[in-house]
């Protein structure tokens, strides 16, 4: 016996209930219905912003994608790009001498400035 | 097998007459449906059209795990808490002090027999305001199977609650409403004998 069967239709509140007379519905529903659905299909629909949201899934998507993947793809090209910079820095460290202050600003390697520290007098030195 | 498959699938696919067909097929249920759940509150024309509306939008998404008629009724539940939710919080916004928000609102009245019974329309105000007493989680299982004719399987599905919860949620409003109508219910019995 399954539960519709043990509900017991033979409910005196059941039966009134299903014997309610029908709700009359208005002539013109499924015209409002239809007006409604082109309302929002048009100009409308454009203020609708459960598909805005729904419709840019798929770009939201394809960014991260990019997101995720675009800093793996340069930095496998970057290795050789990098090298003359790096040639740079070390012709820099044998010319770089702190003669003054200002020179301090300049950009320079940590080996560099290590270097420049011990070559300085030692009264230079703290 | 759903009855609404062929139109369902047609529709999905982007045929208007199909959908039209759908909606001719469940407005009386729908429009029902909404107006107990409103319980006197909003449109529920309206709200009922809302219902077919977003219907439509959804179609595509219906994968026929149910029946169309369980997965429609669970849209038209989704439409009317959404606009309760969204009334409710009118009502705090604009009714913070001392008005009479739906809180405060007395509950609805129990239903007078001796209202004009034999006409249609009476009979359904009637029951549709012993409905209203019942709090929304029993006048709700209680409508899907009584006026909605779904099955315990069917408003399982559609409440997401497991079938024992239907059942005796189905068993505590009948429990509620027989005192509310009994007098109809003495009448209806005197006329058919």
């Amino acid at each position: 016996m399954n539960a519709n069967e043990r509900e017991g239709d033979q409910d005196p509140v059941a039966a009134l209930l299903r014997a309610t007379p029908p709700v009359t519905v208005p002539t013109d529903f499924l015209t409002r219905v239809n007006a409604r659905i082109d309302d929002t299909a048009g100009w409308l629909g454009l203020a609708d912003f459960r598909a805005w949201t729904l419709g840019l899934v798929p770009a939201a998507a394809a960014l991260v994608l990019v997101a995720i993947l675009w800093p793996a793809a340069p930095a496998a090209t970057a290795a050789p790009a990098s090298a003359p910079p790096t040639q740079t820095q070390v012709v820099s460290s044998q010319t770089f001498t702190p003669s003054s202050y200002s020179d301090w600003d300049q950009d320079v390697t940590a080996n560099a400035l290590l270097e420049a520290a011990l070559r300085a007098p030692a009264s230079e030195r703290r | 097998m759903d009855p609404d498959g062929a139109l369902v699938e047609a529709a999905a696919s982007g045929s208007r007459e199909a959908f039209d067909e759908l909606v001719r097929r469940h407005q009386t249920a729908i429009v029902s449906l909404v107006r107990v759940l409103t319980a006197g509150h909003g449109d529920p024309d309206d709200l009922a059209q809302e219902v077919f509306v977003r219907a439509w939008r959804s179609l595509r998404t219906f994968r026929g795990d149910s029946a169309f008629r369980t997965w429609l009724h669970r849209v038209a539940i989704n439409v009317v808490r959404t606009s309760q939710t969204r009334r409710m919080r009118l009502l705090r916004v604009f009714v913070p002090f001392g008005g009479m928000g739906e809180q405060d609102a007395p509950p609805p009245e129990a239903p007078d027999v001796d209202e004009r019974v034999d006409d249609a329309l009476a009979r359904r105000q009637i029951v549709e305001r012993a409905l209203a007493t019942l709090p929304e989680d029993l006048r709700l299982a209680v409508t899907l199977r009584d006026l909605q004719g779904l099955d315990y399987k069917e408003i399982a599905v559609a409440l997401g609650v497991p079938i024992g919860t239907v059942e005796s949620r189905i068993f505590r409003a009948r429990q509620r409403l027989r005192p509310l109508l009994a007098p109809l219910m003495g009448r209806e019995k005197a006329r058919q004998q």
